[in-house]
């Protein structure tokens, strides 16, 4: 195995570390990704796929708008399909307390500048007629959509390559260590070496970061999804509920995906998930609360993925403190959505120059250090 | 309203040879035992119960619906409680043991128990061909069940083709219909069956109703064309041609035919296995996966059991006495039957497996489906059906860089429709070793509930909206 350095090794290939990847190859970089499995397997090609600023926390707004934008314009910049759809969004409060959470995130969305606004229930039904009528009032988004999510590994993977970056699948890093000139990567059969590297694995980056003898604290969350078969035209926007819990779209070819965050059961570490029977009942019945017609449909297939959380559920994204050249990706709260933005942002940094909206440095969370830090000399 | 939950000593799922004895003999060994089937009646595939007039008027001579009618009248003799119509859905493992979710007239229902034995059989595979999903192409399994519930066959001008024992089976059954085939098609060669009549002999009254057969078969005058193979079939809206090609020269005839019926071996149904993560390994005999299990039908799982067909293929009989095996094992494990007591009781059904291996090792030789047969398909055959995924395009996906199976998922939907990938993914992973080299592992979809595709207002039932535990609302 060559032991050629290259200029950034990123290592984890969901939406995030494909992104850097693409970004920084097209900015000139010899990028080489690793993924210990396939690319865009895990959250990234597992997730519900909605583009929703309804969903999204408030402080993360700005960017999920610009990324929606790269979303929907991503034969553009990515080149290859991911089954992007634009449409409205809709946000429903079936009760009184609903009405409160959704009129508070409507106004905190809404300030941090997505455009949200409340609606009555004669409008939502205007908006999407088999929505329940018993809704008390709805936010409504003029930006919002969706993804095939499943599409994400193909559509990176050839704008990768085009790019000139080399792909290593199957590949875990197992080590990482500071050379004073970069980072030499440990993999099971052999070694890497690079100058920078991003650290963009997902779930995964408590354990990475511990290589470098960090302590960061990322919480797994165990999403779990449903899907229906394939159904004659049911809803045309993007439904969710006030408290977040229901994400709901009908794709082109008819099938509807059912989530919003219902917990099954796994460990990151032996990387098994599955879903459980009461999550999956109790995401069916508010789905079906929402929409009722979907009663009428069959369910096929329910899954599980892992997403992760920071303490304060905001980003992991910048440089790793104490550690010339390395930097972090993820841990971004409705990640998909936000990816190709927030990656844009961390490419700018790692390029040297300033990133066009603020990086989430993770000074904030990071606690005692397991080993004193090698700090690398420049 | 919460779903409701029965709690017994040990679920068996699957009423066929293997469960049913497994429950009968659990039961009588003391346990609380719950047994599920999707079908109407016990009795699983090959001694499934006739359900038209017709098919209860005939008669009783047959030896699978004598068996058959002799379980079902032990199972209610022995008041063992049995939900019918009732569908398995899922299977999970909690700290108590299983929960298997079931659906049913009653909707949902959840059944725990600390032990679990899957018994539900096997699928039938079919080596695809352009023209495969055309309407009026059916299983040979699928034929067997109609035969026997109902005692009847679609069509005028009919091919029975295939490979394995099912083909005299149906061939000869039709004909008995006064349905005669236009051909038998067979992947065997003569020598192929001459060297399995070894193992037949071992069980002479099987064996002497297959001479049967094929001595009405010869009577009248069927052409039978040994090592073909259809290679397509030709129609719109329904079946107009059959090709068929010989296996040796390549030589290929058509025939105008309305009615197919074409069969390549079973495969086990493992979705509960899988589900619940119990270890798996290639079956030497059919060329497939099965579940690892000991000589008591253990699996890797503790508590999880496997019997019958779903434990690798080896058919009726040998289910009977792997299901009394697994039942008594359950119990013994339970603590219900002393270590001398189950040997004693095994003894009987242990020699009996031993005896019938021969049987069921000549069945399964016939009935294998070789992996180059699948991968050689051309590239505009259907693999998966319900998402019209063709081999050109898995051998697309598979230069673009789909490695494994649930790569190919991402890339071609294949898997991702009604049938969860139950058809499709033995043969997509046929065409992925061909063409990668790829080893077993990765040539297995990740398992995904539920089972079968579930009716949701079935699912949900009937609920309020404060019926639903929603959680704590997601940060702002
Ligand atoms: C079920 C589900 C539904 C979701 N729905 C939505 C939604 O509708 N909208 C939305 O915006 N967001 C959604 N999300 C969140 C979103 O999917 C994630 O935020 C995003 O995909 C995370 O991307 P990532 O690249 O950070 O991580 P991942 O996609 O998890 O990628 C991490 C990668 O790192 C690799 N890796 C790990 N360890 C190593 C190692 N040692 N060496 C090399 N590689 C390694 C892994 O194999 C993996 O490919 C959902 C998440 C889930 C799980
Ligand atoms: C369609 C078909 C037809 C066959 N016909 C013949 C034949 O004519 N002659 C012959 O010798 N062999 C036949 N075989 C082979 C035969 O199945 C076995 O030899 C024998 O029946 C095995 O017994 P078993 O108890 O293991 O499984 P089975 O007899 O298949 O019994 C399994 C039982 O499990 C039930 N089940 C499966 N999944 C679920 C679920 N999710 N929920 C609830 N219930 C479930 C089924 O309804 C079935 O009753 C056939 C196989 C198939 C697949």
């Amino acid at each position: 195995m060559s032991t050629e350095t290259c200029d950034l090794a990123v290592i984890g290939g969901g939406v995030h570390g494909a992104s850097v990847a693409l970004f920084a190859a097209r900015a000139g970089l010899r990028v080489t990704l690793f993924d210990a499995d396939a690319l865009c397997r895990a959250a990234s090609g597992t997730n519900a796929g909605t583009l929703t600023m309804q969903m999204t926390r408030a402080a993360l707004i700005p960017y999920a708008m610009e990324a929606h934008k790269m979303w929907t314009d991503a034969s553009r910049w990515l080149g290859h399909d991911v089954g992007v759809v634009a449409c409205e969004g809709l946000s429903l409060a079936f009760t009184e307390r609903e009405e409160q959470i959704l009129s508070d995130r409507a106004t905190a969305r809404g300030a941090a500048g997505a455009p949200i606004r409340l609606i009555t229930p004669e409008e939502t039904l205007k908006i999407e007629p088999n929505a329940n009528p018993g809704i008390r009032m709805a936010s409504h988004c003029a930006i919002d959509g969706y993804a095939n999510a499943y599409l994400t590994g193909i559509a990176f993977r050839r704008a990768l390559l085009e790019a000139g970056v080399t792909i290593r699948e199957y590949t875990p890093v197992i080590g990482l260590e500071p050379t004073g000139q970069g980072y030499d990567l440990k993999l099971r059969d052999g070694k890497a070496s690079a100058r920078q590297i991003v650290l963009a694995g997902g779930v995964w980056l408590e354990p990475m970061m511990e290589m470098l003898g960090l302590r960061l604290a990322i919480k797994t969350l165990v999403n779990q999804l449903a899907v229906t078969e394939r159904a004659a035209p049911l809803m045309r926007t993007v439904v969710c509920i006030a408290s977040g819990l229901l994400s709901l779209k009908q794709f082109p070819h008819g099938t509807v995906v059912i989530g919003g965050g219902w917990q099954g059961t796994g460990d990151r570490d032996t990387n098994s998930h599955r879903a459980t029977t009461e999550s999956m009942i109790g995401n069916v019945r508010l789905a079906v609360h929402a929409i009722p017609r979907l009663r009428q449909t069959r369910i096929v297939r329910s899954w599980t993925g892992f997403e992760s959380e920071t303490a304060d559920a905001l980003p992991a994204l910048g440089p790793i403190p104490g550690f010339e050249g390395a930097w972090i990706c993820g841990a971004v709260h409705s990640g998909y959505t936000s990816a190709p933005y927030t990656a844009h942002c961390l490419t700018q940094a790692i390029l040297g120059g300033e990133p066009d909206m603020p990086l989430f440095p993770i000074d904030r969370l990071l606690t005692a250090p397991l080993r004193d830090p090698q700090r690398s000399t420049h | 309203m919460t779903p409701r939950t029965e709690i017994a000593d040990l679920i068996v799922i699957g009423a066929g040879p293997a469960g049913a004895n497994a429950a009968l003999a659990a039961h009588n060994a003391g346990l609380k035992v719950v047994l599920v089937d999707e079908a109407a009646q016990p009795g699983g595939q090959v001694w499934r119960a006739p359900i038209t007039a017709k098919a209860k008027q005939s008669p009783v001579k047959d030896i699978d619906r004598k068996m058959g009618d002799a379980l079902r009248q032990q199972l209610v003799s022995a008041n063992i409680h049995i939900l019918t119509d009732t569908q398995v859905w899922s299977a999970d493992r909690q700290p108590e043991g299983f929960e298997v979710g079931t659906i049913g007239e009653a909707g949902t229902v959840f059944l725990r128990a600390p032990r679990l034995i899957a018994a539900p059989g096997a699928y039938e595979r079919i080596l695809p061909f352009p023209g495969w999903t055309i309407p009026g192409v059916f299983g040979l399994a699928a034929a067997t069940a109609l035969l026997k519930a109902e005692k009847t066959l679609p069509g005028r001008r009919i091919i029975v083709a295939g490979q394995g024992p099912l083909l005299i089976a149906v061939a000869a059954q039709a004909v008995a219909l006064g349905l005669r085939p236009v051909a038998i098609v067979d992947a065997a060669s003569r020598a192929d069956w001459a060297k399995s009549l070894a193992g037949y002999a071992r069980q002479p009254r099987q064996l002497a109703r297959g001479m049967r057969w094929m001595a009405q078969l010869t009577r009248a005058r069927v052409p039978y064309y040994r090592q073909h193979e259809v290679s397509s079939a030709t129609g719109a809206d329904s079946l107009a041609g059959v090709t068929l090609r010989s296996l040796k020269s390549g030589e290929t005839r058509t025939i105008d035919v309305d009615t197919l019926f074409v069969g390549n071996g079973l495969t086990p149904a493992d979705e509960v296995f899988r589900l619940l993560g119990a270890d798996q390994e290639p079956c030497p005999i059919s060329g497939t996966q099965r579940v690892v299990c000991d000589e008591l039908g253990r699996c890797s799982v503790p508590g999880l059991y496997a019997a019958g067909d779903a434990a690798g293929i080896r058919g009726a009989l040998p289910a009977l006495h792997q299901g009394r095996i697994a039942g008594l094992a359950a119990a013994h494990d339970a603590g219900a039957l002393s270590g001398a007591a189950l040997s004693a009781a095994l003894a009987s059904s242990s020699r009996a497996l031993t005896q019938l291996q021969p049987f069921a090792d000549a069945s399964c030789r016939l009935m294998r489906l070789s992996g180059q047969r699948v991968a050689a398909a051309p590239d505009d055959t259907i693999i998966c059906r319900c998402e019209d995924v063709r081999a050109g395009d898995i051998r697309k996906a598979i230069n673009q860089g789909a490695v494994d199976i649930n790569q190919l998922k991402h890339f071609t939907r294949l898997g991702m429709g009604p049938c969860q990938g139950r058809i499709c993914a033995v043969n997509a992973a046929e065409i992925i070793r061909q063409e990668t080299g790829a080893a077993v592992n990765s040539t297995r979809l990740t398992p995904r509930g539920p089972i079968r595709p579930l009716e949701t207002a079935q699912l949900i039932g009937e609920f309020g909206y404060s019926d639903i535990p929603i959680p704590k609302p997601a940060p702002l």
